[in-house]
């Protein structure tokens, strides 16, 4: 019966994924054509399912399940909204690419569905081993992901590379939950966080903290944890690495911030190596990202860039600041996903991925071109769009916190205007560019479901660049990790 | 009068681009032109309309329209931020002046855009919505909003439809602006977070920040604040170690957009200085009037000097925009009625005289393909009529009295000469009689190297004898007939009657002046 009451009060979605997990699986064994496309209607009724069984629960309080393993609240929700919505775009942008596969499709929907699953439980993980196994579920699931396309030397060097950084990373971190254990004899992490408050702060738990730091470092491709990003970015498949850039990252700014608010809130020390790993984080992102050819390859550290940005936003450890954290994801998953619909519909059309490929665009999908322009100028938040409220409202959150962080502003501040300049390349080469003779005859058909991925991010990024507040009241309400921590943050800031 | 809403005329622009850029719109050039301009001078009647209803003794901002959403909230309730636009004296002048230039740009453009006419029509009306946006804010988190939002416009109209190394020049300017309007932004969340910590409220609005506050900024506080406005609004206007974006752009740009961007675009930045650095930050701007000052010389005199010195007519034309900058620069420094308001005259002043100057290369480049000044000569003799307006344009650059030059520099060196800001400045002790008298006759000089560029060139370009080659140089156009027409018919009413234009906003000046001491 307890079993049954924990899933109706904390896992009802973990549960509707997993009874559709194994529903993909066995799916899998059907025979012929009709394969592909019932396993993507019922992975798709799946995620649908799972959204709306948030609806029947009740998040106004927290609810600890599992023995305290596993914590459902608001803050959850918010996070697997993120996830399930990431997961059901990455579905449509997977819909027409894995065709191309072959024989071998099923299993890709039942990876996804497993890799989503492990990401919705890493945003409730409150047990040291629960974060170790929810965040194993995501990685291994995402290495198969990365080598999909099998006969593709890329794909397969991807794989790898994804998969040797990965166990390096969870080797780290394990290492570093085992100091935790070591000192707290605990792994469960209020139980944790009620030892350490009366705990000095010694050389012990810095190590352990940077060694947990490069389990989640890696997760969100923080620097110096960042080296796989872009060699898996360009050769995994196109939906698998926006996936990686959206779903997988915000399952581990999920942990991260549950992780620091719920064990180091207000720990000085901690707060500036999270500074100073985001200042460093968004400087070699943008920096790198300047001389880039490959679009996929200026997505990765795009992406690695705006994980500085939002890394900004728990330096600063105040509820503002999370807050702007979570609007920034909710805003990255739009622009984000329409940027990589688009870089998928033209690869699917071309076969390209340079940026020089994209040379003439806006003549022949003018719709298509701007949408992609727009999401582009989101990511480099030049108003009106989604992305200039997020940017503008982290911005305001590391202001407000105090003088001492007036120094992380500018540099933010310097790296919008480093940014711009490699954004501004890809518009000028869409908008600019005369487009190639011999590129003509190539006017090519935009795939259903793929168009309406870069439909749905382009309306969110208009609609929460104009219309920002609800979204934002949104986050605010749900932001307190746990209720505690909430206190704690206001009761010293205000 | 309540069917004058500022709001409404800010996105009027914004409707036509959709118009015109939809599929719904025939592909057919005339057409997309035709109403492009009608259009436009719908939106400059429109704003006419606030003109006549403006009335300049009224201390603050007028038609001001604030958003409320259903529920009572602010736009942006989280941030602070809202929805509200305001005219005084200062932003009606230019949002008139907006939407006056951008009619004859739209008129100008029939000869020198030749492709993707769709496109380029539409992002004339989103800039023109950015700047109406940035004249009319009155909340700086608005302010900023559409500051960044001209970027793109302007990023296209240089690039697509220029000539040269257009897109270089783009990046160049999209680059220079978007870095200095990030210091900008940082001076913004400062200024917003110290009004958090002293009164607990979060709030954008520009008022909050403009008028009597309770509270004085730190000294260190308030320059770096200051500096970041500065560097934004150098950039734009341009102030001389970071105006190398300006030259390239225009000389890049195609007419009419030259044009607009003389003409409106660099008056972003005298109006952010008198918003912002002024208004704000009266305190600072006391202790730094006298570099700014300085500054102020060293660009009216350098551009002047570097003007001399240009083959090309239209890097010519663009540094003497650089150089009648200066003045605005000096106006503003000098800190009193007459200069403030000189300065606001010489950003009006400019506005039409260097979109005329603009025209006149454009008008002579669309008929020989070179802007060489080498290459020209004894043009007059084929055009007298274009002759004869370039001549009335150049002497009103080189402020001729009764043009409208003339009062606008009078009156600024004026302000300038009477000025007090150097009171306490003891730089050099007695050792160097550096006063503001001084520099104000040192800036004056300015005005006599003016003289010489503009005339030499009308001289080197119009006069003397005519190369074999220009035989078949014809005469203006009708439709470059109207819009140096226009532009005379300014330039000459205002020269000859100031105070139709001074009265508009003397009266918000001189409120602001009060308010600083």
């Amino acid at each position: 019966m307890e079993l049954l009451n924990d899933i109706k009060f904390a896992l009802l979605p973990e549960s509707v994924m997993v009874i559709f997990i194994l529903l993909t699986a066995v799916l899998s064994f059907l025979p012929g054509k009709t394969r592909q496309g019932t396993i993507f209607y019922v992975s798709f009724i799946g995620i649908v399912l799972a959204l709306l069984s948030t609806l029947v629960m009740d998040f106004s309080g927290e609810k600890e399940v599992f023995y305290g393993t596993f914590v459902s609240n608001y803050f959850t929700l918010v996070f697997r909204t993120i996830i399930l919505a990431g997961t059901a775009f990455t579905l449509f942008l997977a819909r027409d690419y894995v065709e191309g596969f072959g024989k071998n499709t099923g299993e890709f929907y039942f990876l996804l569905l497993t890799a989503s699953l492990g990401a919705m439980l890493l945003t409730g993980a409150n047990d040291l081993i629960m974060v170790f196994v929810a965040l194993e579920t995501l990685s291994i699931s995402s290495f198969a992901l990365c080598g999909y396309t099998k006969s593709d030397r890329l794909s397969n060097e991807a794989s790898l590379k994804y998969l040797v950084f990965g166990a390096a990373a969870s080797a780290v971190m394990l290492y570093g939950f085992s100091f935790i254990y070591g000192i707290t004899a605990a792994t469960n992490l209020p139980e944790i966080s009620g030892f350490l408050s009366e705990y000095e702060l010694n050389s012990i738990l810095v190590i352990a903290f940077l060694f947990v730091l490069a389990g989640f470092g890696f997760k969100i491709s923080a620097v110096p944890f960042q080296a796989w990003a872009p060699d898996v970015y360009e050769g995994s498949p196109i939906p698998v690495a926006a996936y990686l850039s959206v779903v997988s990252k915000t399952a581990g700014f999920a942990v991260l911030i549950r992780f620091i608010t719920e064990l180091f809130p207000e720990t000085a020390l901690f707060s500036i190596i999270l500074a100073v790993v985001a200042v460093i984080t968004m400087t070699a992102g943008n920096l790198m990202a300047l001389g880039q050819q490959n679009i996929r390859r200026l997505m990765a550290y795009s992406s690695i860039a705006h994980a500085g940005y939002i890394l900004l936003g728990l330096a600063v450890m105040t509820v503002d600041g999370i807050t702007a954290m979570i609007f920034y994801l909710i805003t990255y998953l739009f622009m984000n996903f329409g940027v990589w619909a688009a870089i998928e519909l033209f690869a699917l059309a071309t076969g390209k991925d340079n940026i020089d490929d994209f040379a003439g665009l806006a003549v022949k999908h003018r719709y298509f071109a701007l949408g992609m322009v727009l999401c582009l100028l989101s990511l480099a938040g030049i108003p009106i769009t989604a992305g200039f409220f997020s940017k503008f409202y982290l911005f305001k959150a590391v202001a407000v916190a105090g003088y001492e962080y007036m120094v992380l502003l500018v540099i933010a501040l310097i790296n919008t205007a480093i940014a711009l300049f490699y954004y501004m390349r890809v518009i000028k080469a869409i908008y600019l560019r005369p487009e190639p003779e011999i590129r003509h005859d190539h006017v090519f058909k935009i795939a259903f479901p793929v168009k309406m991925v870069m439909a749905i991010s382009v309306t969110g990024v208009l609609l929460l660049g104009v219309f920002a507040t609800p979204v934002i009241e949104k986050s605010k309400v749900l932001n307190s990790p746990t209720q505690e921590v909430a206190v704690n943050y206001s009761l010293v800031r205000e | 009068m309540q069917y004058l809403s500022l709001s409404l005329l800010i996105f009027l622009p914004l409707i036509g681009a959709l118009i015109i850029w939809g599929p719904w719109f025939p592909q057919n050039e005339v057409k997309i032109r035709r109403f492009a301009k009608g259009y436009a001078g719908l939106i400059f009647i429109y704003s006419l309309f606030f003109l006549a209803f403006f009335n300049p003794l009224i201390e603050g901002f007028q038609f001001t329209e604030t958003l409320t959403l259903p529920g009572g909230q602010a736009w942006l309730e989280p941030l602070g931020a809202n929805f509200s636009v305001g005219a005084d004296g200062i932003s009606l002048l230019l949002i008139v002046l907006t939407t006056f230039l951008v009619l004859l740009a739209l008129i100008a453009s029939k000869y020198s855009i030749t492709k993707r006419h769709k496109f380029y029509y539409s992002m004339i009306f989103v800039l023109q919505t950015a700047i109406l946006g940035v004249f009319a804010a009155k909340d700086l988190f608005l302010f900023i909003i559409f500051w960044e939002i001209e970027l793109i416009p302007m990023y296209f109209l240089i690039s697509v439809w220029g000539t040269g190394r257009k897109e270089y020049s783009a990046m160049k300017f999209i680059l220079y602006t978007f870095a200095g309007s990030i210091f900008m932004l940082a001076s913004i969340l400062a200024l917003v977070f110290y009004h958090y910590q002293q009164l607990g409220i979060l709030t954008f609005d520009l008022t909050t920040f403009t008028y009597m506050k309770a509270y004085t900024y730190p000294m260190m506080f308030g320059i770096l604040t200051f500096l970041g406005f500065f560097i934004a609004f150098a950039v734009k206007l341009p102030i001389v170690p970071l105006h190398t974006w300006l030259p390239d752009a225009h000389v890049d740009a195609p007419t009419p957009v030259s044009m607009l961007l003389a003409g409106i675009l660099l008056k972003m930045g005298g109006y952010g200085l008198i918003r912002m650095n002024l208004q704000i930050l009266p305190e600072i701007m006391e202790v730094l009037a006298p570099l700014v000052i300085i500054l102020g010389v060293i660009n009216i005199i350098y551009a002047a000097i570097v003007a001399i010195a240009q083959k090309d007519l239209k890097k010519l034309v663009a540094y003497s925009s650089v150089s009648h900058m200066g003045i605005v620069l000096l106006g503003i420094g000098a800190m009193n009625v007459a200069g403030i308001s000189g300065a606001i005259f010489q950003m009006a002043a400019h506005g039409v005289i260097s979109a005329g100057l603009f025209m006149i290369v454009g008008v002579i480049y669309l008929r020989t393909h070179t802007r060489e000044i080498a290459d020209l000569g004894g043009l007059g003799q084929n055009s007298p009529k274009i002759m004869y307006f370039a001549m009335i344009i150049a002497l009103g650059s080189l402020g001729l009295p009764l043009l409208i030059g003339f009062a606008a520099e009078t009156l600024a060196f004026y302000g300038t000469f009477t000025s007090d800001v150097f009171r306490g400045f003891v730089l050099f002790g007695d050792y160097l009689p550096i006063s503001v008298q001084a520099l104000t006759a040192i800036a004056i000089v300015g005005v006599i190297f003016t003289a010489i560029y503009i005339l030499w060139m009308f001289q080197r370009v119009f006069w003397g004898n005519m190369m074999d080659k220009w035989q078949k140089f014809h005469d203006a156009s009708p439709h470059e007939m109207v819009v140096l027409i226009s532009l005379i018919f300014v330039i000459v009413v205002f020269g000859v009657n100031p105070s139709g234009m001074t009265d508009i906003f003397v009266p918000t000046v001189d409120t602001l002046v009060k308010l600083m001491i």
